[in-house]
């Protein structure tokens, strides 16, 4: 096997504008990117059920028309009881949500005071100085303010996300035929590199996105088990939230803790072991992730330096804010791929050579007929 | 008859009855199943079927490759790959003719030209090596490329196809090192 050699600086600098650009541009098509990578994770995952139905003699269309309509009776009966649940239970969410903010921000107030009493060098800080009162206030500012808008948006994606059977539908049909169209299209001397690059980008996409979503079913589990045994309310919900959560890597997954430990703070406010033992579990949890599952699910898949990865997210998130978070890095691990592809390509001579070759073959042919 | 047999009688008369009409949905569905798979064999299906490389495969193995193959036209004296080239895959002739040159005189006598069901390039297939010739059209051809990862991916899927498959590209490689060894003046002991 022959080495490659490594992207240079340049071919760097190009990724990275190209990334951010993309990002711009997703972030407003947001309503169509998210359904879209849901029906291509929603493809990977139905598309080993399409081959085996046609290994069990259906023909391709009719196997992805069968595999399509189940996911499709499957979402509307997601929505159908997302929006029942979100008509009746919205206030009651709120005063949940409430409640949990409430506690996390008393369990703060009395970590300070803890903090102060033990080190009193500490009083004078601006951590100290920031009174519970003061956040509390701006606690129920944000529920008052944001919550509502928050569940308003929630119901606006309700439409966008009907998007995902009807899409997962053409890409389990025709994505193959497309793909094949495009590769026709492709002049003979890059023929061979073009079915190479098409083959990265679908294994990378491929594999971030299944692995995610094994990833996603792993800490799911692991954390709810983890904070049954401490005895957390609805431990499944809130690993299962953590999990998502940890989408955005690093930042994410403090997210998922901040969220667990607001909880715990309310149902235990006189515990705090119980509290400790959740962050505890996260750091673990972390550790877990990072040496066993990913190398497990995701792997390497997006071949993406840690480092560049952290930077890349600060950048995603301000070209394209939350968003920008979770899309930046299978935007940047596809990205990669290609312009290194297409750098490969555009500086082979041999492969210029055939294609100037050809063109001269085709204007001489009609002399020589 | 003891009453306990008796007893049994109807439940079992029953439970017959519900197979029976079991079964007969498990007719009509096989019969709707086999109605599609029979709707599904096409021209295209067939063709393929009449390459050497293929003749052992089902219809509807047949159709699971298809997916993975791509046709490409080449003018004459078009090259289609070169040596020392990366190789990425195998490539089948439909029609026209691929003039094979090589810079070692000996694979050059072996496979000077292939024809219509001719394959060639199959080494790419088992490992990512260098080209060991250049294949150039040597009049308008039509060829089918099989990619050496989709290849691998339809291996993992269904290893019944990649063993048909690979059991006729064996025959052809051992016929192929037999004629090489045979073009050499001195002859290996075995």
């Amino acid at each position: 096997m022959r080495n490659e050699p490594e992207p240079g600086v340049l071919t760097w600098g190009v990724i990275i504008l190209v990334t951010c650009l993309i990002l711009y541009l997703f972030e407003r098509v947001l309503w169509l990117v998210v359904p879209g990578l849901m029906a291509l994770a929603g493809y990977y995952c139905l598309q080993p059920l399409v081959q085996a139905l046609v290994r069990a003699g259906l023909k391709h269309r009719t196997a992805g028309k069968a595999v399509t309509g189940l996911l499709c009776l499957v979402t509307v009966l997601g929505v159908i009881l997302l929006l029942s649940l979100a008509v009746t239970r919205a206030a009651g969410w709120k005063a949940v949500t409430a409640h949990y903010v409430q506690g996390g921000l008393d369990f703060l107030g009395k970590t300070e005071g803890l903090l102060a009493e033990k080190l009193p060098q500490m009083k004078r800080s601006a951590l100290v100085l920031s009174t519970p009162t003061n956040l509390d206030a701006a606690a129920e500012q944000f529920v008052d303010k944001y919550l509502g808008r928050l569940l308003l948006q929630m119901v606006h994606w309700v439409p966008s996300l009907l998007l995902v059977p009807y899409l997962a539908y053409f890409i389990l049909q025709d994505g193959n035929r497309l793909k094949k169209h495009m590769i026709r299209s492709v002049p003979n001397a890059f023929f061979e590199k073009t079915l190479l690059l098409f083959d990265r980008v679908d294994r990378s996409l491929q594999s971030y996105l299944v692995g995610l979503m094994k990833l996603t079913f792993l800490d799911t589990v692991c954390l709810g088990l983890g904070l049954w045994l401490l005895g957390i309310s609805h431990p499944l919900l809130l690993g299962l939230i953590a999990a998502v959560l940890a989408w955005v890597p690093y930042l994410g997954s403090v997210a998922g803790c901040v969220l667990v430990t607001m909880v715990a703070a309310t149902d235990y406010p006189n515990e705090p072991m119980t509290i400790y033992g959740c962050v505890l579990l996260f750091i673990c949890a972390r550790l877990l992730d990072d040496f066993v599952f990913l190398p497990m699910t995701v792997g390497r898949s997006l071949r993406v330096h840690p480092v560049l990865s952290v930077l890349m997210l600060f950048l995603g998130a301000a070209v394209a804010g939350p968003a920008g978070l979770l899309l930046v890095l299978p935007v940047l691990g596809v990205v990669a791929v290609i312009t290194e592809t297409l750098r490969q390509i555009l500086t082979d001579q041999r492969l210029r050579a055939r294609y100037h070759h050809a063109r001269q073959l085709q204007r001489t042919m009609p002399e020589v007929g | 008859m003891s009453p306990v047999v008796t007893g049994l009688r109807k439940p079992a008369a029953m439970l017959l009855g519900k197979q029976t009409e079991l079964s007969r949905i498990l007719e009509v569905m096989k019969l709707a199943f086999n109605f599609l798979r029979v709707l599904a064999d096409d021209q295209r299906i067939e063709n393929l079927k009449g390459l050497s490389l293929f003749k052992r495969l089902t219809a509807r193995e047949l159709r699971e490759l298809d997916e993975l193959l791509h046709q490409r036209s080449y003018q004459k004296d078009e090259v289609i790959f070169d040596e020392g080239d990366t190789g990425l895959g195998l490539y089948i002739v439909v029609s026209g003719r691929v003039k094979i040159v090589s810079s070692h005189a000996a694979l050059q006598r072996v496979v000077p030209e292939c024809g219509p069901g001719d394959f060639f390039g199959e080494l790419a297939l088992f490992e990512e090596s260098q080209r060991t010739a250049r294949a150039v059209a040597g009049e308008p051809t039509q060829v089918l490329a099989l990619f050496r990862t989709e290849f691998f991916s339809l291996l993992e899927r269904d290893r019944g196809i990649g063993v048909k498959i690979l059991f006729e590209l064996s025959r052809t490689v051992v016929g192929r090192a037999r004629k090489l060894l045979a073009s050499q003046p001195h002859l290996p002991t075995v």
